[in-house]
């Protein structure tokens, strides 16, 4: 079957990301030492016109339950079109909706709005008001069992082997041309996420489980809001922890975080249970530098670290399995082993491969940056250290790859939601394929540009975070720095230049 | 033996065992195709190999219903050079239903034994009930016997099994942890009721 496939970046492109990124790499290098300072911010509810609507939506709840209703309706509307639908992918509204907008979306709102998404989410929504019997109100402690979770699950590979499986599924069965199996998989998640609102406490699936909720945590620690304290001091002197413990009306932080000592995105929902329960009203949304997270507030933990680095080669596997070449590389392969059937053993050895391969190029850098520094103690705070490196890399691919998909595909949505079942309706011809590649809402000049300026950008703070970590760190002379500097800002440049391969090469239609 | 190399045995086997043509093979995933340039109605399309031979497995119409005449076109042609074969294919039809995999289905009726016809297998089906029923192909070429499953879905799924399935399970999961939790309140005020008499 002969698969439409957008056209990449051009070679003019590549080669000016490319000048810029070896440029970039000379500066981090060629910098003086910099020391820990305060990043400035700007807070939401302070501006002019924004400031009163911001202040209304964290204080009260209805707008938030008026989203969530949405939402909830969207999510039932996928369920009813996937089960009950037609069977042909692009005209049922269940798989353009989730695979087409949503799933390539997410990742944009993360780059506006953090992890916003997770305070809508409505897995999280319908398993609250089926586990916790309340709408929006606080819960009844009675309700479910509020078990703690077992200390040896309270991290997140749970949430990376998710994801993997979730891409296995995603890409290998091919969940995302199927639109019953895609109410399926919503289905299942939506089946997990009440099991865990029911019987653990708190948001234990959000926190360690939820792979798409952590993706979005850890992307949002590159985002360029944030939930934080009006004045540190007053959550100093704070001795009733509302903001953790809740309020008679407001849930606790799902996540147990402190708003006092907040200092990352990566387990805050969104929820806004600590500005609405503040009884001094400390907690607002304020806007910061992009990158001044993942540079220094960030602390290290080695799951974390892992998580980043599998986020880093799921996405590059997303980008390498859309590539028109893929498929007769796949199958020379399984021809090569004697895989038959849907050559799922090829598929997820390549998986398999990828993974391996990426945390394979990370450890070897960090061992060899290690040895041109002169560390011979603590590998594994060197190894979590340099992890958030990782970070802006997967997240400028994620948006450069998911931009293509959307500006692309997203025409055609009018006509879908006229009919989300997609009752009586003909596959796709290429005429139609054609028609709806050829309406982009931007030029293609433009789209290029994005792309191309995201994978510099995504380059220029993981280099920036490389040495401001090690700065942070306090290597004894500028040399050994420079040794320690060299292998990791390599490896984020190898990472970036297969980005820009990939970029560059043509890319197959999600349906 | 260390472990790895337990391990490195068992996935060894496991890509072997996925090999040779005698392997029973469930073809690859469903996609639908029109072409606005000819009369063909669309089609469901499956592509796949299985030893020396590439299928491609299409299905008219590409929704076929219980009572309506539908027909199967099946190409197959050698990986290597690509020439056609040109033996008899036997079509044989089964339930692919749960009670099929447990062995509890009705059993397999042959649907009809095709030569060629310009390099295409064709084979007509005419169902009397909705369902999924699993196509098989059986041939033989180079002396091995080559045999391939492909899925044919009658009419519309049904989609209260699945939706009943996982609403089971969630109301089943809800009253247990509901009846648990309230065991637990009443063992609490039974011990403070205790402690204070």
């Amino acid at each position: 079957m002969v698969a439409m496939s957008h056209p990449g970046l051009p070679a003019l492109w590549g080669l000016a990301s490319l000048m810029l990124m070896l440029f970039i790499a000379l500066r981090a290098v060629a910098l003086p030492r910099a020391t820990v300072h305060s990043t400035p911010h700007l807070a939401l509810a302070g501006l002019p016109l924004v400031g009163p609507m911001m202040r209304h939506i964290t204080r009260h709840p209805g707008f938030l339950f008026v989203l969530k209703l949405v939402f909830v309706a969207l999510f039932v509307l996928i369920i009813a079109a996937g089960l009950y639908g037609t069977p042909l992918p692009a005209r049922n509204v269940a798989t353009v909706l989730t695979w087409n907008l949503w799933w390539a979306g997410l990742v944009v709102s993360v780059f506006f709005v953090g992890s916003a998404w997770c305070a809508v989410c409505p897995w999280n929504t319908l398993a609250g008001w089926l586990a916790r019997h309340r709408l929006w109100r606080r819960a009844d402690t009675h309700a479910g069992l509020n078990l703690r979770l077992p200390a040896g699950w309270r991290n997140v590979m749970p949430a990376l082997a998710l994801f993997i499986i979730l891409t296995w599924l995603e890409l290998g069965i091919g969940v995302t041309l199927d639109p019953f199996a895609t109410a399926l998989l919503a289905l299942l998640m939506l089946f997990l996420a009440t099991v865990f609102a029911a019987v653990f406490e708190g948001g234990a699936f959000c926190q360690y489980f939820c792979p798409v909720g952590r993706s979005i945590g850890f992307y949002a620690q590159l985002a360029p809001v944030e939930l934080r304290p009006v004045e540190p001091d007053i959550c100093a002197r704070c001795t009733t922890l509302e903001c953790f413990a809740g309020s008679a009306e407001v849930d606790p932080c799902p996540t147990h975080l402190v708003m006092g000592r907040l200092k990352q995105n990566t387990y805050c929902l969104s929820c806004g249970n600590c500005a609405r329960s503040c009884p001094h009203e400390n907690v607002a949304w304020r806007l910061r530098s992009p990158a001044s997270e993942a540079m220094q507030d960030s602390r290290p933990h080695w799951d974390e670290a892992w998580f980043m680095i599998g986020l880093l080669a799921l996405t590059g596997f997303h980008g390498l399995t859309m590539l028109p070449a893929w498929d007769t590389t796949i199958k020379a392969i399984a021809r090569a082993i004697g895989d038959g059937r849907q050559m799922l053993v090829t598929f997820s050895l390549a998986l398999g491969a990828t993974l391996l391969l990426a945390m394979a190029l990370y450890t070897a850098s960090i061992r060899l940056s290690a040895r041109l520094g002169g560390i011979r103690t603590a590998m594994g705070a060197h190894f979590n250290r340099f992890a958030f490196v990782a970070l802006p890399l997967a997240f400028a691919y994620h948006l450069a790859h998911n931009l293509g998909h959307l500006l692309r595909e997203g025409a055609g949505l009018g006509k879908l939601l006229a009919n989300p079942f997609g009752i009586g309706t003909l596959p796709l011809g290429m005429a139609e394929k054609q028609a709806r590649m050829m309406h982009m809402v931007i030029s293609q000049n433009a789209l290029f540009t994005l792309q191309a300026g995201l994978l510099i950008a995504g380059f220029l703070i993981a280099a920036l975070i490389a040495r401001r970590r090690l700065d942070l760190a306090a290597s004894p002379n500028i040399v050994q720095l420079r040794g320690q500097l060299l292998p990791v800002l390599l490896f984020a440049l190898a990472v970036s230049l297969f980005h820009l391969w990939l970029l560059m090469q043509p890319m197959s239609m999600r349906m | 033996m260390p472990r790895t190399a337990i391990l490195l045995i068992a996935v060894v086997a496991l890509v072997s065992g996925a090999s040779g043509a005698r392997a029973h093979h469930v073809l690859g995933r469903p996609a639908y195709a029109l072409n606005e340039d000819s009369n063909t109605p669309p089609a469901m399309q499956v592509e796949t190999w299985v030893g020396n031979y590439d299928f491609n497995y299409m299905v008219f119409p590409a929704f076929p219903r219980p009572g309506e005449p539908g027909r199967i076109n099946l190409y197959v042609r050698r990986i290597d050079g690509g020439a056609a074969f040109d033996g008899k294919v036997t079509f044989t039809v089964q339930d692919d239903s749960w009670l099929n995999w447990l062995g509890l289905g009705a059993k397999e009726e042959t649907l009809g034994v095709q030569a060629p016809d310009d390099v295409v297998f064709r084979q007509g089906f005419v169902f009397k009930n909705a369902g999924d029923y699993l196509i098989t192909a059986r041939f033989e070429a180079d002396g091995e016997p080559y045999i391939i499953d492909f899925p044919l879905r009658i009419g519309a799924r049904s989609p209260l099994g699945p939706l009943g399935a996982v609403l089971g399970l969630l109301g089943l999961t809800l009253i247990g942890v509901n009846l648990l939790q309230r065991r637990r309140a009443m063992s609490g005020q039974i011990r403070s009721s205790h402690e204070k008499s």
